[in-house]
């Protein structure tokens, strides 16, 4: 790795982040013509756990047990935070709140600043890469991450804790590493299918459709709640969700043109902290008159 | 004095602990000949005799057998590099197919060991020689795609440039480094996008398109 | 030895000089291994078996009774992942977490994979000639009569042999039972529409008002009632966006996406359903009139605990907005007077006009001996006082584990140590397995052959079941062999014609496939094509719904007393991973917390705050949950999605065998469950326990999702936002 390609890289890494007030020339001309999106619909979602469970089969996650999980050690790519309103109601009489929490893919992600070994950067697709073999362990993306979606692998679960007692090991998906002691992992909108996609598209001549990759737990999601695809693909059913719901990527708040009283319910998360999630949420809705 | 001397110890002592433990490391990005070690195979698989090149002067005299190479396409055996990301070590009833019908080595040892797998409906457990880690993927498509079928160089010179010359070795020898910086030297050459183009561009350089 | 003459000055420098040697030579550093992995080839390959691509077989999933039309992602002959069948009837290419563990379930490290023969304690393997022939021995010279079956539920093929098979043997003892099983239901719906399991249409009502029927989560088929929903809550459909009430005593998934949640007393559905009736006002039937006049809103609100304002908004709600649908779910038929709870809420739908519209009639499957035999408890009821009077001397078992799931009051055990023979066909060596006196290992449902019906039916349809990989263990067989091979010990000569259940299988489809929509296809082809979709359309004459829902002859009891000693009513819950615990060694499930209360690895005491504040527990508190049947210990979980009166433990925990995973983790609460039956149709109601709590001492920290802050978003804004549904506009959306 020589120092100019250091260089160039590094100036080039704080360029493409988007800068509203410079209004930046490169953000307009994005590298790459695919930036993969999601939109989760909270109103659709029933918490069931399914894409969680899904995400465990798909991406080798390890079991943790008992114990390590009373220490905040599990290893959920994708959890389901469970809230209730907080008005001191006797009983939950409008039901509960389910969030469904993964990494946000941010277009300025506050982990990938701080990485001492720069194990974690921005790829042209737009995902948040996460290398295992250059990560040292020092947690320093995880402190920084404000949705705390990234994951220690405090103990070595292949061999030590035996998490895949055989032959439970035959069941791991072999397009992606199985990770080992002290290295951070988290949600890739899983890579290795996107990269099939890419992959085959190109080897056919053609762009990627919308629909032909779908992460493991839009897959799985009994009530399509959660969709995924490339915001830069006008026909894609996730570009569509962002544009209905006035929600731009590059902004950190964002400017909606509604009639009042008519709101439109996609929002991101912590926006006002500028990381400029790629995840959408679609507002739960209640009909409060029941 | 003293201080000198304790000085110059201890850093003896720590160039001596570091390099021991980077002679250990191959050396860097040059690409001699010969660089992987031999590697024992349970059948010694002769790549000059199927993928070398034919010779002429052999077929004069019908007797005498055949020598030289029969010049089999990479692709024929190692059939799947141009649609998956791994080439493949070809399926042993890829042997059989052509080795049932050749009466002239059917009685020679390895053959015969390679009848011996086939009746046993046993696969034959190769070595890996060009193994890359577990978390790097190399996608063999993309590869062949691009050199062989899109740019249409000869298929043994595409393959030759990551796995050197085939054709004259018997089992196959690691004779690049693969690694990471010299797979990321050929990636990071800027070339034309395409012919009629001054734009130019690179392969991809992304992480996350080779480290799974 | 360092003197301090050595300063830090030269200590850097010697750092800095050592550093700098290990980058020079770090870019040549790699992990490039030679020769040390082995690469091994496919010997025979099918021409679609590339490596590393991923071929997608179809099958069916066997985790619960939904039938999920499954594909499978299997590479270089192992099956890695399940997805949903996108042409399937019922889930459509969705699927449940269950269902995703189901490569659990085949690659589980605890699966019994030899037949093992009892000695004393211990059981030793024998071979499946040796095990197959003593079962013949042992049913030598036994009569009929003397011989039972139970399994779980069962269609298709293998209820087919299994009903050949008793036949053969001259016995009518077929006992299905399912510990967890919408059984009171399915006799009220024969009653109120003439169908067990009509069809409901979510997608096409305008309100559902759900008494405790989870159907997002573990009732009849979640994926495709969760699809429904989906399409429900949409607010670009016809009929707008729907509107959700459920009516519990404990909260469910259900209950916590509905706009309405409504605690009710334990056991007063069917009360709160006439009140609902009686509410309507004008235009209903005069039957019901009769039947609801009593029950004016102030009596009703006094007997549930329900407000009179809220029950009259219910009336309306109902009465504007139509088609709605009303669903009785486990909540309400868990009592004695279950049947009577589900009679007053079917009489709901049909004042209301849903039937015909969102309640319809299934179409009739053709073929009768491959329709769905349901599960219930009952069966195990009347299968317990056989035992208990000595009357079977052979049982045999299978898809059923009813030492777990059984009362203690009944005392299965111990009645189950009178049979002299006792065959389990098994996946794992579960308590019901450990009492057996031979184990027969079963093939997983990856690795199985078969085909199945599911109760709820969309479309009529039969869905096949096939390997997605050879067997992982070369002694299991599948359950349609090893009933193959029984029958050829009776029947030799009408089965010897089929070497093994695949070839019985594949003769039984092929031998109809002018039925099945492949008249004049060739054999192969035919069934290449229907393996290849591994679902294939029955012919069904459209249904009609008979019955009607009389309020004549419904009474519903007052609201039950509290029971001084046991002041609390057990309500267990139902959760759609654990379910009747059948798949508890499955670590996935395990370590997926619990929606409702986040809780992972272990049973929990849910209780309401206003009461643990009366009893003075904290959440962690171990307490002593005691019924008039056995008592169970379990950490304490503070809970608002209760009623006061009432506690909750869930199912499926505290098994006492069966794995690594599933073993000591949790409490059994199907142990202390009250013997109280449904008076109607025998069922054992399972809300119907009263218990005490009491501390016992210790505390613990509850290990859950949510962490410390509960279900707090701490003042944060904008993280899990709700919106009012008057203030936004739906119908526009994507």
């Amino acid at each position: 790795m020589s120092v100019s390609n250091l260089l160039e890289n590094w100036s080039k890494f704080r360029h493409n982040h988007p800068v509203e007030d410079k209004g930046h020339p490169d953000w307009q001309a994005y590298p790459s013509e695919i930036k993969w999106a999601m939109a989760i619909d909270l109103d659709a979602c029933t918490g069931c756990n399914a894409c969680s469970v899904a995400c465990y089969a798909e991406n080798n996650l390890p079991v943790v047990g008992k114990e390590k999980y009373s220490h905040g050690q599990a290893m959920h790519w994708m959890r389901i935070e469970r809230y209730w309103d907080e008005d001191n109601r006797e009983f939950p009489d409008q039901g509960a709140q389910f969030l469904p929490m993964l990494c946000q893919q941010c277009e300025a992600a506050p982990c990938e600043t701080v990485c001492p070994v720069g194990a974690t950067n921005h790829t042209e697709d737009g995902l948040n890469s996460q290398i295992y073999n250059r990560c040292i362990g020092s947690r320093y993306c995880s402190a920084n991450c404000p949705y705390k979606v990234r994951y220690f692998n405090w103990y070595d679960y292949p061999s030590t804790e035996n998490v895949w007692p055989a032959p439970m090991e035959q069941q791991l998906n072999p397009d992606l590493t199985v990770r080992g002691k002290g290295v951070m992992e988290k949600c890739t909108f899983c890579k290795q299918r996107t990269y099939t996609a890419r992959n085959n598209a190109k080897t056919e001549g053609r762009k990627i459709h919308d629909g032909d990759v779908q992460t493991a737990c839009q897959q799985a999601c009994p009530t399509n709640a959660i969709s995924f695809g490339n915001l830069f693909d006008p026909e894609s059913r996730v570009a569509k969700q962002w544009e209905q719901q006035q929600v731009e990527l590059i902004k950190a708040e964002q400017e909606k043109d509604v009639k009042p009283g008519n709101n439109l319910r996609g929002y991101r998360i912590f926006e006002e902290l500028r990381p400029y999630p790629s995840v959408m949420y679609l507002e739960r809705v209640r009909e409060n008159g029941v | 004095m003293h201080r000198f001397l304790r000085l110059s110890i201890l850093l003896a002592g720590m160039f001596s602990a570091i390099g021991s433990y980077a002679a250990d490391a191959p050396p860097p990005l040059t690409t001699p000949d010969e660089l992987g070690p031999p590697i024992e195979q349970p059948i010694e698989f002769p790549h000059m005799r199927h993928a070398g090149l034919h010779n002429p002067a052999d077929d004069a005299d019908p007797s005498k057998p055949a020598t030289g190479g029969m010049e089999i396409n990479c692709m024929y055996c190692h059939t799947y590099a141009r649609r998956s990301m791994v080439a493949g070590i070809p399926p042993l009833r890829k042997c059989i197919g052509c080795h049932q019908s050749i009466e002239s080595v059917r009685e020679s040892p390895r053959i015969k060991k390679l009848f011996e797998y086939w009746d046993a409906k046993k696969a034959i457990p190769w070595k890996k020689v060009h193994d890359l880690p577990d978390f790097v993927r190399f996608n063999h498509e993309r590869h062949v795609q691009r050199f062989v079928f899109q740019q249409g160089r000869p298929v043994q010179e595409a393959c030759g440039y990551c796995h050197g010359d085939i054709k004259t070795m018997t089992v196959a020898r690691r004779q690049k480094p693969i690694t990471m910086g010299w797979c990321a030297e050929c990636h990071q050459k800027d070339h034309p996008v395409d012919a009629t183009s001054t734009k130019t561009t690179h392969g991809p350089n992304d992480c996350f398109t080779c480290h799974k | 030895m360092i003197e301090n003459g050595f300063n830090r000055r030269d200590f850097l420098k010697v750092l800095g000089w050592g550093g700098t040697a290990v980058a020079l030579s770090g870019c040549g550093n790699t992990s490039i291994e030679n020769g040390k992995e082995t690469v091994v080839s496919y010997v025979e390959p099918e021409d679609y078996a590339i490596p590393s691509i991923g071929v997608y077989f179809n099958s069916t999933c066997a985790q619960c009774d939904a039938g999920c039309n499954i594909e499978g992602r299997v590479r270089e002959g192992r099956v890695l992942k399940l997805e949903g069948n996108p042409g399937s009837f019922i889930n459509r290419g969705k699927m449940c977490g269950l269902g995703q563990a189901g490569v659990q379930a085949h690659y589980n490290p605890d699966r019994v994979r030899e037949p093992l023969l009892r000695n004393g304690s211990q059981g030793e393997t024998l071979t499946w000639d040796k095990a197959l022939s003593l079962i013949n021995d042992k049913l030598n010279g036994v009569k009929g009569e003397e011989i039972a079956f139970l399994t779980g539920g069962v269609s298709g093929h293998v209820k087919v042999l299994l009903n050949n098979y008793l036949d053969a043997l001259g016995s009518k003892n077929h006992y299905a039972y399912e510990a967890v099983s919408p059984s009171v239901v399915r006799a009220a719906n024969k009653k109120a529409y003439g169908v067990e399991m009509p069809r409901l249409r979510l997608d096409k009502a305008k309100v559902i008002v759900s008494f405790g029927a989870d159907f997002l989560g573990a009732w009849v088929s979640p994926v495709h009632f969760s699809q429904q929903y989906a399409q429900f809550r949409k607010g670009n459909r016809p009929e707008g966006r729907g509107v959700l009430v459920q009516i519990e005593s404990k909260m469910t998934l259900t209950g916590a996406n509905a706009d309405r949640w409504i605690p009710i007393r334990p056991g007063t559905e069917g009360i709160l359903a006439l009140g609902i009736v009686n509410a309507l006002g004008a235009g209903i039937p005069a039957d019901a009139v009769a039947a609801a006049k009593d029950y004016t809103a102030d009596r009703v609100s006094k007997d549930t605990g329900v407000p009179a304002e809220q029950i009259i908004r219910l009336a309306e709600l109902l009465k504007e907005r139509s088609p709605s649908l009303v669903l009785a779910g486990a909540a309400a038929e868990g009592y004695a007077h279950g049947s009577q709870n589900a009679a007053a809420i079917a009489l709901l739908n049909q004042v209301l006009g849903n039937v015909g519209k969102t309640v319809e009639a299934p179409a009739n499957a053709q073929f009768a001996q491959i329709t769905p035999t349901t599960g219930n408890r009952a069966a195990l009821r009347s299968l317990n006082d056989s035992m208990a009077q000595g009357k079977l001397k052979v049982l045999f078992s299978y898809g059923a584990n009813p030492v777990y799931t059984a009362p203690d009051a009944l005392k299965l055990q111990d009645n189950l140590k009178k049979v002299p023979f006792k065959v389990v066909f098994a996946h794992y060596l579960d308590e019901t397995a450990l009492e057996a006196d031979l184990v027969l290992p079963l093939d997983s449902a990856l690795e199985d052959w078969g085909t199945s019906i599911p109760e709820y039916q969309v479309e009529p349809h039969l869905s096949i079941q096939q390997p997605l990989m050879e067997r992982l263990y070369p002694n299991t067989r599948g359950v349609g062999d090893i009933l193959l091979a029984l029958l050829k010990q009776r029947r030799a000569d009408e089965y010897k014609a089929y070497e093994d259940f695949y070839s019985y299988l594949r003769g039984a489809v092929v031998q109809n496939k002018a039925a099945l929509g492949g008249a004049g296809a060739d054999d192969d082809a035919f069934w290449n094509e229907t393996l290849s979709n591994a679902l294939v359309k029955l012919p069904g004459a459209a249904g009609s719904l008979s019955g009607k829902a009389s309020a004549v002859g419904l009474t519903l009891p007052a609201p039950a007393a509290e029971v001084v000693a046991y002041p609390l009513r057990l309500i267990p819950s139902v959760s759609a991973s654990m379910r009747d615990g059948r798949h508890a060694n499955l670590s996935w499930l395990q370590e997926s917390p619990d929606p409702l209360t986040t809780v992972v690895w272990d049973s929990w005491v849910e209780i309401h705050p206003k009461t643990a504040a009366k009893l003075g527990i904290v959440e962690g508190d171990i307490v002593e949950v005691a019924s008039q049947n056995g008592s169970v210990t379990s950490q304490a979980y503070l809970f608002p999605g209760i009623h006061p009166d009432a506690i909750s433990m869930p199912l499926g925990y505290g098994h006492e065998a069966m794995g690594r995973y599933a073993k000591g983790t949790g409490v059994n609460v199907f142990k202390i469950l009250d013997p109280v039956f449904d008076k109607e149709t025998g069922e054992l109601a399972i809300n119907e326990t009263n218990v005490r709590i009491s501390k016992v001492g210790n505390r613990v920290v509850v290990v859950k999702e949510e962490g410390p802050n509960g279900g707090s978003q701490l003042g944060r804004k904008k993280i899990a936002v709700k919106v009012s549904s008057d203030k936004v506009d739906l119908s526009k959306e994507v």
